[in-house]
């Protein structure tokens, strides 16, 4: 990976004790990235925290935007700064780093636009609850009768965007749970998606965003945005 | 059409005030915009012109063919609800989506700062 091409995004709420852990590993693996820490208006120590890392840049948002506006930061700083590519690792310890490569030779190989960091493509990482993968085959069905589309793990976040997608996904980015709007989105500017398969981790601490509660609430938004997002002309 | 006055209709003349009043004070003093004044001006009025003529409201009731006349303001009221509260969701939206953007801004803009004032003050310290 050529130094000064990439940026790696880490949106990071409330991650103090996964942040530096984080950092650590990325610096471990990917040496010729640059890495931006977007603090999504975290009330502990996680800007902090992140800032003791040497020459890791940390974007302060004064208040909580959710993970799509924090993700969308790091397009727009991206854009602005001339990045060939993007990478999103979440700040709580899940994406593992030295997947990243997985993800480039996928791009490489497929000549895609994003790739996704897929658990089920081939599985050999850790099993989610019988919820969260009812979601994930809804959400499946969803992407081959709308777009045709081959997608096995749309909710993943940890994914590579090379330039036209971080132009694009700059300008419109979903603001809550905006994985799977993304495909749609990035599909209907004509760039092309692909999946490579990675490991992930077991959440170190922290909790997920998705709770018991809110996970109806979370399969009906995400339906509809993902319907809207077909139905869109203009954009 | 006849003028006629009785509990009701005085109350609801009288509440048609209040809000006619309250709208206009609101505007005034600069907490509600002119744009969104408009409506709550329109709906003020239109409770007035009710109260005060009654037999407008059964001449409405009989026009939509509905016997219970006060029913059908009650739903042309509704109505009226419905449509000011997606006005407002529509604005929330609005505003929501400028805040992001002005958040995102202000967070990069903190960051290029950060970074010239390291680079004014000599690299090293913080």
């Amino acid at each position: 990976m050529e130094k000064g091409k990439t940026l790696i995004v880490i949106p990071a709420y409330n991650e103090q004790n996964n942040i530096r852990g984080v950092i650590g590993d990325i610096r471990a693996s990917l040496p010729g990235a640059d890495i931006l820490v977007v603090n999504d208006g975290s009330v502990d120590a996680t800007a902090r925290n992140a800032r003791q890392a040497c020459g890791v840049k940390v974007v302060d948002l004064p208040c909580n935007l959710g993970i799509g506006g924090a993700v969308q930061t790091g397009f727009k700083y991206a854009r602005d700064h001339g990045y060939d590519y993007m990478v999103q690792i979440d700040g709580d310890g899940q994406h593992l780093p030295g997947e990243v490569t997985r993800l480039a030779a996928a791009m490489a190989a497929a000549g895609s636009d994003m790739v996704i960091g897929s658990r089920f493509l081939d599985i050999r990482s850790f099993r989610t609850s019988w919820q969260r993968r009812l979601g994930i085959i809804i959400f499946r069905c969803l992407f081959r009768l709308l777009l045709g589309l081959r997608i096995t793990d749309s909710t993943s976040g940890f994914r590579l965007y090379n330039r036209k997608s971080i132009e694009v996904l700059a300008r419109f980015y979903p603001s809550d749970y905006p994985e799977p709007d993304a495909i749609v989105l990035l599909h209907k500017h004509g760039l092309a998606i692909s999946e490579a398969g990675v490991a992930m981790r077991a959440r170190e601490s922290g909790r997920s965003s998705i709770t018991a509660i809110k996970s109806p609430y979370y399969m009906a938004k995400v339906t509809l945005s993902i319907i809207f997002a077909c139905l869109r002309t203009r954009w | 059409m006849h003028m006629h006055i009785d509990k009701i209709h005085l109350l609801g003349a009288i509440f048609s005030f209040v809000i006619l009043a309250a709208v206009f004070v609101l505007v005034r003093e600069r907490h509600l915009q002119e744009k969104y004044s408009l409506v709550w001006f329109l709906i003020g009025f239109f409770i007035l012109v009710m109260s005060v003529f009654e037999g407008l409201m059964d001449w409405f009731g009989d026009f939509i063919g509905v016997y219970y006349a006060p029913s059908a303001f009650f739903g042309l009221l509704i109505a009226c609800a419905y449509l000011l509260l997606l006005n407002m969701s529509v604005s929330i939206s609005h505003l929501k989506t400028h805040n992001r953007a002005l958040s995102q801004e202000l967070g990069l803009a903190k960051l290029r700062l950060e970074e010239l004032e390291e680079k004014v003050n000599g690299s090293g310290h913080d």
